[in-house]
């Protein structure tokens, strides 16, 4: 079940392939014999640099064992994950933890932030951690996109759920990873808070050349990419370009009665 | 029913996080137990040896003594003819003169001490068949004349001796020399005493100085006559009741074990504190873990409560696991305190103190109070966190989890805190400022306990000051790792505070007693630089006296230049205002003021060695209005009655011979028989000029053929002194062990937990790029943090405790304050050391983590 995957030349800059991450029959599979369940079944994929992705599918399609095992977080049954030109797949902890670190971002769906450290330190983690300063001018940049230069020494507790994922997204841009990985960066938030983060997400991409990749079930969020996967069953169904909300929408319905029928 | 099930569900599933609160609980019920149990051990073994060597009724002088060493070294006695009034009595199946005498020392032909050194005695005696009670010859025969002796087996088997073999035994009339003519074996538990067994006649003239009198008569009752009967009718017999004393078996066995009683309770609740400080800091673990596991628990309590769970259903199902966890540890302590109490047996066995197993006494009360003790603590602890399970709303169940945090309380705590610190600061104070050490020691008590109580109510709040100095100080060095670390340790402050309370009381006991002990020899030894102006001390090692012919040999070393005799009598005082006082008079020679030097209030002190004439401490004057010039009358215990003229009043502000009254030997002689005069206590002696050298090696080879006593000089006796002391406190932080152990669980088990409750932050900072090593070691920083939490605060508190302490005591004569820095610092860092093994395991464990179970959000 491979989709025929464009590999676009154009936009290569620095020397850096246009590929910020590639899969290549990935497989994911829990438990063995009669209750062997797979997750991901031969999939490829491409995450094109300066690009905003979306995965979406059902729950229970792979959506977000994909993206875990693209981010690092997971380790695949069989096949290959290369983040730029890093096979990732084969890495031992430490060097994964590293890479993580230094080359990748992260959106989560809640408790993105540490409780004990107030916003500004939240967003440094991933730089203090790995003993770097952070870019002083890049970082108010960041900061000034997100809107929370006034908020900066204000603890996770005393923010909105819409400011907490801004701080988040501040992090993940603030340390200039190659790559950002989402998983329902939204999925807390009510619309417009939603629309607010998405919408920073967007622009980044834009303005700053960021390459996303983010996990929704959400049509409308998924809207915003410039690219949107669909996963079913393990395997990468279809794709859509530059995708509008009712586009998006339609395409879902139809794989739900596809499913429904099949 | 359906509390029941829950609350044993939650135990179950939570039996990890339980594991370490069941072991401080048993830990705390193994200490109780295992001392209850080996006391009692104890009691039997003695029970058992004196009920054995007990004859049916014993005759003896009036004026004797359970075991006392006598003033003079010889037994009270009484005649031989009273033994045959006594076996003349009707009932007497046979009645037997016996002598017996700890006045003596037994070596081996190499001058090696035979006697115990762990404090039994050493018993010489004649063989009699009341002997057989308790012992039987294993080989041999029973000594049949003057070069004859029979020792016991587990003596001569502890210093190989055989059939044969010489031994001597020295008693204050002279040396025996005898060839070993048999042994014989306790059929009881004999817990470490040397008995040595010596013909009639020679034990007679050589124990008691006099032929045909015995110390005490053994009488066996007829088949059929009751103990207490025979007394009446022995008692009958002999007439005067002033003259003897007489004892059924029971009651001369009650008397040998009233004598060892007191050391037995001291013991035992000496080690019962120590048991209570552990169940103490067992506290706060147990408040800790409930707290911890009701605080994780609140959305599902919220949605009990929500179904429909009254308050007192849940508080109650708190309460139910706090009491199968109570029930879990005690149990297994008190099977843990038996075999600790095995263990202290064989210990005290490697130490030369036999006890057998066979003794093992068990009392019904031993496993009941440790159950007791155990269920009852736990669920006392386990009460508040219970209450506050009881008051989480059912709207918990649909908030986000976390601790509200409720300002209001912390400025009540804050208070009462703040109140209870002052109130012990100021009992601590009170106690430096009184004049009286009775006083004192009431403020000080109340000071250690206001402020200890008053620190663990405010240490929450202290956390934060103290945990951000250490961020400031030791953290940084650390990055953001330290950072981190901080600011968990910060995050619940109630948690950090009770956690690092728990390590805080081992603690402050521990630097309190450090500071005692080093004042007490700094002021010893200041004292004795002060003071003591002679060049040699010789004192027994086992507080006997020195016998005549030893301190003949010291008298005869060359190089010598005087050498003071020095010896206690008892005496009845009668003072000018009427009073009197049983007191102890010291009897020395003149040259004793140039030994020991000391302060006088009032007249001269030389001229109190003159004829009549003596001097006494600046208190017993005060209190009875005495000035130089009164007369005294005293009536010697061992003498006649004499009128001494005070000569000198010294000054009580010291620690050596404080409150001592001194009489010239010779004035001493005028008014007690030569036979009476006790042996010296001790002895001083001072070189020629130039001779030191050669004087001290001089002075112990004169006692080489006597080991029980020891020659020293300035340098060894200060050592002695301090070695002493430092071997008492090993002791004490030996026992103080068990608090800090106890602490140590309480450490690991918060760190555990937290992680626990921290999953998903682990994972996020994981994710983020945390590596393994990293997080164990933000873990560990933040165990480093809590455990040098505690160590400040107890280190502080026990330093506060101890000098208020010095202070008092000063009026006791502990006139110098030290604080052992070295010490303290030692204990300090080792804490951190501590706080790093706390956070092995919860560090590993985190670093085990699954990254995406602590981050998935959805199944």
């Amino acid at each position: 079940m491979t989709t025929a995957v464009t590999i676009p030349r154009h936009g290569d800059t620095g020397g850096r392939t246009a590929v910020a991450a590639r899969a290549r029959q990935v497989v994911k599979a829990y438990g063995a014999g009669e209750t062997r369940v797979v997750a991901l079944d031969h999939v490829d994929v491409d995450i094109v640099r300066g690009q905003f992705t979306a995965i979406m599918g059902p729950s229970g399609s792979g959506k977000s064992t994909l993206m875990h095992c693209l981010a690092g977080l997971d380790t695949v049954t069989s096949g290959q994950i290369h983040l730029a030109d890093t096979e990732i797949t084969g890495l031992k902890d430490k060097k994964l933890t590293q890479l993580r670190r230094d080359r990748i971002g992260f959106i989560f769906q809640a408790f993105n932030l540490l409780p004990t450290l107030n916003a500004l330190e939240n967003i440094t983690l991933p730089m203090d951690i790995a003993g770097r300063k952070p870019d002083a001018a890049w970082l108010r940049q960041v900061v000034e996109t997100v809107g929370l230069a006034e908020r900066l020494k204000h603890r996770p507790t005393q923010l909105s759920g819409g400011q907490q994922q801004r701080v988040a997204v501040a992090r993940a841009l603030a340390a200039r990873p190659e790559i950002i990985f989402g998983d329902e960066p939204t999925g807390n938030l009510d619309s417009r808070a939603g629309a607010e983060v998405l919408s920073f997400l967007r622009r980044s991409v834009d303005e700053l050349g960021q390459t996303i990749v983010m996990v929704t079930h959400d049509p409308v969020a998924a809207s915003y990419a410039d690219r949107v996967l669909y996963l079913a069953d393990g395997s990468i169904v279809d794709e859509m370009r530059n995708p509008t909300a009712e586009q998006v929408l339609d395409r879902m319905k139809d794989f739900d009665a596809r499913g429904r029928t099949s | 029913m359906t509390v029941w099930k829950t609350s044993m569900r939650n135990f179950l599933a939570h039996k990890g996080r339980m594991a370490l609160s069941a072991v401080a609980v048993l830990l705390s019920v193994a200490f109780v137990c295992g001392t209850l149990v080996f006391t009692d051990t104890m009691n039997t073994t003695f029970d058992k040896l004196f009920a054995a060597t007990s004859a049916d009724v014993t005759v003896s002088p009036k004026a004797a003594e359970v075991t006392d060493v006598p003033e003079n070294g010889k037994p009270e006695s009484l005649p031989a003819s009273v033994v045959a009034e006594v076996a003349g009595v009707d009932g007497v199946k046979k009645a037997e003169g016996a002598v017996s005498s700890m006045a003596v020392t037994l070596v081996d032909s190499r001058n090696k001490n035979l006697g115990s050194d762990t404090g039994a005695p050493t018993i010489a005696g004649n063989w009699t068949d009341n002997d057989l009670r308790s012992m039987e010859i294993t080989s041999g025969h029973a000594p049949r004349g003057p070069t004859e002796a029979m020792i016991d087996a587990d003596t001569a088997e502890k210093h190989h001796l055989t059939l044969g073999d010489e031994v001597r035994t020295i008693a204050v009339t002279g040396d025996i020399k005898a060839k070993i003519s048999g042994i014989a074996a306790f059929t009881v538990t004999n817990p470490g005493a040397a008995v040595v067994y010596l013909d009639t006649a020679t034990a007679q003239q050589k124990l008691l100085g006099a032929p045909d009198v015995f110390t005490h008569v053994s009488v066996t009752a007829e088949a059929g006559v009751g103990d207490t009967e025979l007394k009446k009718s022995v008692a009958a017999a002999l007439g005067d009741p002033a003259a003897y004393k007489l004892q059924t078996q029971k009651e001369a066995a009650d008397a040998n074990k009233d004598s060892m009683g007191s050391f037995l309770d001291v013991m035992k609740y000496a080690m019962l504190g120590f048991a209570g400080i552990a169940f103490l800091v067992g506290i706060f673990l147990i408040v800790n873990t409930f707290s911890m596991l009701v605080a994780q628990r609140t959305r599902e309590i919220g949605l009990m409560r929500a179904i429909g769970s009254s308050r007192k259903q849940v508080n109650r199902s708190v309460l139910v696991e706090a009491v199968l966890l109570g029930v879990v540890g005690s149990v297994l302590g008190v099977a843990a305190g038996i075999g600790l109490a095995v263990g202290l047996m064989k210990l005290m066995g490697a130490i030369g103190m036999e006890l057998s197993t066979k003794d093992l006494t068990i009392a019904w009360t031993t496993p009941v109070t440790g159950l007791a003790l155990g269920i009852v603590v736990t669920v006392l602890a386990a009460y508040v966190p219970a209450r506050r399970a009881g008051k989480v709303s059912p709207m918990a169940a649909l908030r986000d989890a976390g601790t509200p945090a409720d300002a209001t309380s912390g400025w009540i705590r804050a208070g009462i805190g703040l109140v209870l610190t002052g109130g012990g600061a100021a009992g601590l104070w009170a106690a430096t400022r009184v004049d009286e050490a009775s006083e004192g020691s009431l403020y000080l008590g109340l000071g250690v306990v206001l402020s200890l109580i008053g620190f663990i109510v405010i240490g929450p709040l202290l956390a934060g000051a103290v945990v951000r100095v250490l961020g400031v100080v030791v953290l940084r060095l650390f990055g953001p790792v330290g950072r981190l670390a901080e600011r968990n340790a910060l995050r619940n402050p109630r948690r950090t505070g009770a956690t690092g309370a728990a390590l805080m009381i081992g603690l402050a006991l521990v630097a309190c007693l450090s500071v005692v002990g080093s004042s007490m020899v700094a002021s010893a030894t200041d004292e004795l630089d002060k003071s003591v102006g002679t060049d040699f001390i010789v004192q027994s090692n086992t507080g006997q006296l020195i016998v005549p012919q030893a301190a003949d040999a010291i008298g005869k070393v060359p190089g010598i230049e005087h050498v003071t005799n020095y010896k206690v009598l008892a005496a009845k005082l009668t003072n000018p205002d009427g009073s009197t006082a049983d007191e102890h008079v010291t009897a020395a020679d003149p040259t004793y003021p140039q030994d020991l030097r000391r302060e006088t209030v009032a007249g001269d002190l030389e001229k109190a060695y003159g004829a009549d004439s003596m001097s006494v401490g600046s208190d017993y004057a005060a209190l009875h209005k005495i000035e130089v010039g009164d007369e005294l009358t005293v009536a010697f215990k061992a003498g006649d009655t004499a009128k001494l003229k005070v000569a000198a009043i010294t000054s009580d502000d010291t620690s050596v011979d404080q409150g001592a009254m001194y009489i010239n030997v010779t004035t001493a002689e005028r008014h007690v028989a030569a036979d009476r005069m006790p042996g010296n206590m001790i002895m001083f002696a001072a070189a020629e000029d130039g001779k030191e050298k050669e004087a001290y090696a001089a002075l112990k080879s004169s006692l080489a053929a006597y080991p029980q006593y020891k020659v020293q000089n300035q340098a060894d006796f200060k050592e002695d002194l301090k070695d002493q002391i430092g071997q008492l406190l090993n002791i004490v932080y030996g026992l103080l062990a068990l608090a800090i152990i106890v602490a140590v669980l309480g450490v690991v088990n918060t760190l555990a937990l937290s992680v626990v409750e921290r999953t998903r932050e682990i994972g996020l900072m994981r994710a983020i790029g945390l590596s393994r090593r990293q997080l164990r070691r933000m873990i560990r920083l933040e165990s480093v943090v809590i455990a040098l939490f505690g160590a400040l605060l107890g280190l502080g508190l026990g330093m506060g405790w101890g000098t208020s302490a010095q202070k008092l005591l000063a009026l006791e004569g502990l006139g110098v304050l030290e604080i052992p820095w070295p010490t303290i610092l030692t204990v300090f860092v080792a804490s951190a050391f501590v706080g790093l093994f706390a956070a092995l395991v919860p560090a590993f464990r985190a670093g085990r983590m699954n990254v995406l179970n602590a981050i998935a959000t959805d199944g």
